[in-house]
């Protein structure tokens, strides 16, 4: 029924389709604009490069160092950690859409599930994955 | 049933027990025992003892044939793990969970010999793939170890995605992901909608389903990832690899367009311009081509063998070109032969300083054992009568003369076959006539070299008697 | 909306995917790709979900069609954890992760 319904509004649609030249032009518009603009400024704006003007504005204090430190590689590994628990998460979604017709088999079915993964965290945690401080 | 939900529990198991229990050494009796335990476990299925059979749906289905496949897939994988054992103990410090880690393939490879669903594909494939990228990169401290993992793993991902984009496409064709559907009307499975006519989106899905699978096979042109990564990676799990994962990917390819054929006529019309008989033929070709061509030119032999064994994945795909009931003996032959020639020639190479072909020089006069066990290996590959590896490619060849209408595939196949003989022989030359000493990086125990001759016998005694596989296939 | 604007639309994604792995010299970004062609493909299946019902005959057409767009995200989650970790393992080899850097193997 509902394809149907998706087929019969397909010549609909495409009666719209021109509809939207204006939404088209304006964007059209609207970017042209804004790109003129900054390749204008750029173009007539005043031009001086020195290194103290190019150099970055720390309060009279010399730099030192690099902003970007490396991060420890325990992060990694809990943040992968965490994405492999997190995404299974979504086989709850079927479970609880069908919560009442599933009854009981269906809670058995998922404590098997939940189950697994509780191996899968002993074993993380045997593995001394999640420890911070070696 | 049994075998894949065995096999997830094993896995789990030595997770586990390499978590809990300190004794290294324990792991591979663990491990061994999991196997034998395993083989046994489908030796009852096929005779209809299934304890655990839970309803799938209609989602797999066991058949004889796809039984039968893993029951060798298993034998083969306990040869490897008692031939090689000593080298996975020395790939590094986690041999528990490497252990782990070949349960959880075999456990893809059951699903995808038994798979009547395209989500299983897909679940079974990427089962059967994951835990090789790890495998892979097990040597984490040798850079060719790592990239060859990172390879493995963005090739292997790219061609997942094409996979499953050809899935999509042939869902929104047929509105199915079943391949059979049992008990219902047929016309709502994919086999009745193939019966009226392919519908574009289903050709265009077949066709990337048929490019992910040829990059899953190594077929040409999608070949050419396999010799880096199977230079690069531990030569213990190149062996793994190479043999038994490729006939697993080899299952699943042929099921699919086997099934399809059966179900309808699909194959044998030429559907909106693709003839696919012709296609399969092309790649065919081009595979064996690249494949021979290529090892021609190696010096080290471990590259050669991989090159050789696209070369091998050129014969095993005649059955796919086929796909007849000779086509499927044929196959369950040539993944015996193969694997199990493959799997001594890596084990022997593993203990081998030297990989180059001038490693190989006078190993006769050194190491009398291994280089006759050697030698054996090498002429199953060549397809040298009285071994099994004669039988394999015969079969092949045959079925494809069954089919008719592609003697010249049959023809091209057999001149390949005799180019191979050439690179073949070029280590059994340099093993038996040329001057040198064999260095061997490990010491070679004499229960490896005792295993070494046994499976050199299986190969000749197959070879006498190929018939003793293919009986129990039928009784 | 037609299913053809959604097929145009998965098969762009799929495309851009592709051609970012085949051109793109970053590990992650090569990754990035991989993860993009996959998302492509889950749009498109679920595009297709409703425009295959469920019959009498079929009961479940359409809703596989959407559990397999779960599978294919848990999938691409044990990717990502096993894909992250190998970058993250070459990394402390060789500090960088570009992929022509890696060319060791041929020769």
């Amino acid at each position: 029924m509902l394809s149907s319904h998706i087929m019969a509004a397909a010549p609909v649609a495409a009666q719209h389709a021109s509809s939207y030249l204006p939404i088209a032009l304006q964007i059209v518009f609207a970017i042209g604009f804004v790109a003129l603009m900054i390749f204008v400024s750029a173009l007539l704006g005043p031009k001086r490069k020195t290194n103290d003007k190019l150099a970055n504005f720390t309060s009279g204090i010399t730099t030192h160092g690099n902003a970007r430190q490396p991060m420890a590689i325990k992060y990694f590994l809990i943040a992968i950690l965490f994405v492999l628990f997190d995404v299974e998460v979504i086989f709850f979604y079927p479970y609880a859409v069908n919560f009442k017709s599933l009854s009981w088999t269906g809670f058995y079915e998922i404590l098997l599930f939940v189950g697994l993964f509780l191996i899968g965290f002993v074993y993380i945690i045997k593995k001394r994955a999640l420890k911070w401080e070696d | 049933m049994n075998a894949i939900i065995l096999s997830a529990i094993f896995g789990i198991v030595m997770m586990l027990s390499s978590a809990f229990v300190k004794n290294t050494k324990a792991y591979k009796s663990i491990a061994l025992v999991g196997l034998i335990l395993l083989l046994l476990a489908n030796i009852c299925e096929t005779y209809s003892h299934a304890w655990l059979n839970i309803p799938t749906f209609d989602m797999l289905e066991f058949s004889r044939f796809g039984l039968y496949f893993n029951t060798l897939a298993i034998a083969c994988t306990i040869l490897f793990s008692a031939f090689s054992q000593r080298e996975i103990e020395r790939v590094g410090r986690y041999i528990g969970e490497y252990f782990a880690l070949i349960f959880f393939v075999l456990c893809g490879i059951f699903i995808l010999s038994s798979y009547n669903n395209l989500l299983m594909l897909f679940i079974g494939i990427e089962i059967m793939s994951i835990p090789l990228y790890i495998l892979t990169g097990a040597r984490k401290e040798n850079l060719k170890s790592n990239e060859a993992s990172l390879k493995y793993f963005l090739m292997g991902s790219f061609s997942t995605g094409i996979l499953l984009m050809g899935i999509a496409l042939v869902y929104g064709g047929t509105g199915d992901f079943a391949l059979v559907h049992h008990g219902q009307d047929i016309s709502t499975s994919i086999a009745g909608a193939m019966n009226k006519r392919m519908s574009f989106l289903d050709v265009a899905g077949m066709i990337l389903i048929l490019t992910g699978m040829c990059f899953k096979v190594s077929a040409a042109p999608f070949h050419f990832w396999a010799p880096d990564i199977y230079d690069g990676s531990p030569s213990v799990f190149t062996s793994f690899m190479a043999t038994i994962v490729k006939a697993g990917a080899f299952i699943a390819f042929i099921r699919l367009f086997a099934i399809r054929e059966e179900e309808t006529t699909i194959l044998e019309n030429a559907i909106i311009g693709v003839d696919w008989k012709m296609l399969f033929s092309i790649i065919i070709v081009a595979t064996l081509l690249f494949g021979n061509i290529t090892a021609i030119f190696q010096q080290s032999v471990k590259r050669m063998l991989a090159y050789s064994s696209i070369a091998q994945a050129g014969f095993m795909l005649f059955s796919l070109l086929s796909l007849n009931d000779t086509a499927k003996e044929g196959l369950l032959l040539y993944v015996v032969a193969y694997s199990v020639a493959t799997i001594g020639l890596f084990g022997i190479l593993a203990k081998m300083k030297d990989y180059t072909l001038a490693g190989y020089n006078g190993m006769a006069k050194s190491h009398p054992t291994l280089a006759f066990a050697n030698a054996i290996f090498l002429l199953s590959l060549s397809g040298i009568p009285l071994t099994i590896g004669f039988f394999a490619k015969y079969y092949m060849l045959m079925a494809v003369i069954q089919t008719g209408g592609y003697m010249w595939v049959a023809i091209v196949g057999v001149i390949f076959a005799v180019i191979s003989v050439f690179y073949y022989f070029r280590v059994i030359w340099s093993m038996y006539f040329k001057e040198g000493t064999v260095e061997l990086k490990y010491p070679v125990t004499k229960g490896f070299k005792i295993l070494a001759v046994v499976m050199a016998l299986i190969i000749i005694l197959l070879g006498a008697f190929p018939q003793v596989i293919l009986n129990f296939l039928y009784f | 909306m037609p299913i053809q604007y959604y097929i145009a639309l998965a098969v762009t994604l799929f495309s851009i995917g592709v051609v970012g792995v085949l051109i793109r010299r970053n590990a992650i970004i090569v990754f990035m790709c991989i993860e993009l062609m996959l998302n492509a493909a889950n749009l498109l299946l679920v595009a297709f979900s409703k425009t295959h019902p469920a019959t009498s005959v079929a009961p479940l057409a359409g809703i596989d069609g959407q559990l397999f767009v779960f599978f294919v995200m848990v999938v691409a989650a044990a990717e990502v954890s096993v894909g992250l970790a190998i970058i993250v393992m070459l990394y402390r080899n060789t500090h960088s992760v570009d992929v022509d850097f890696l060319n060791r193997l041929k020769n």
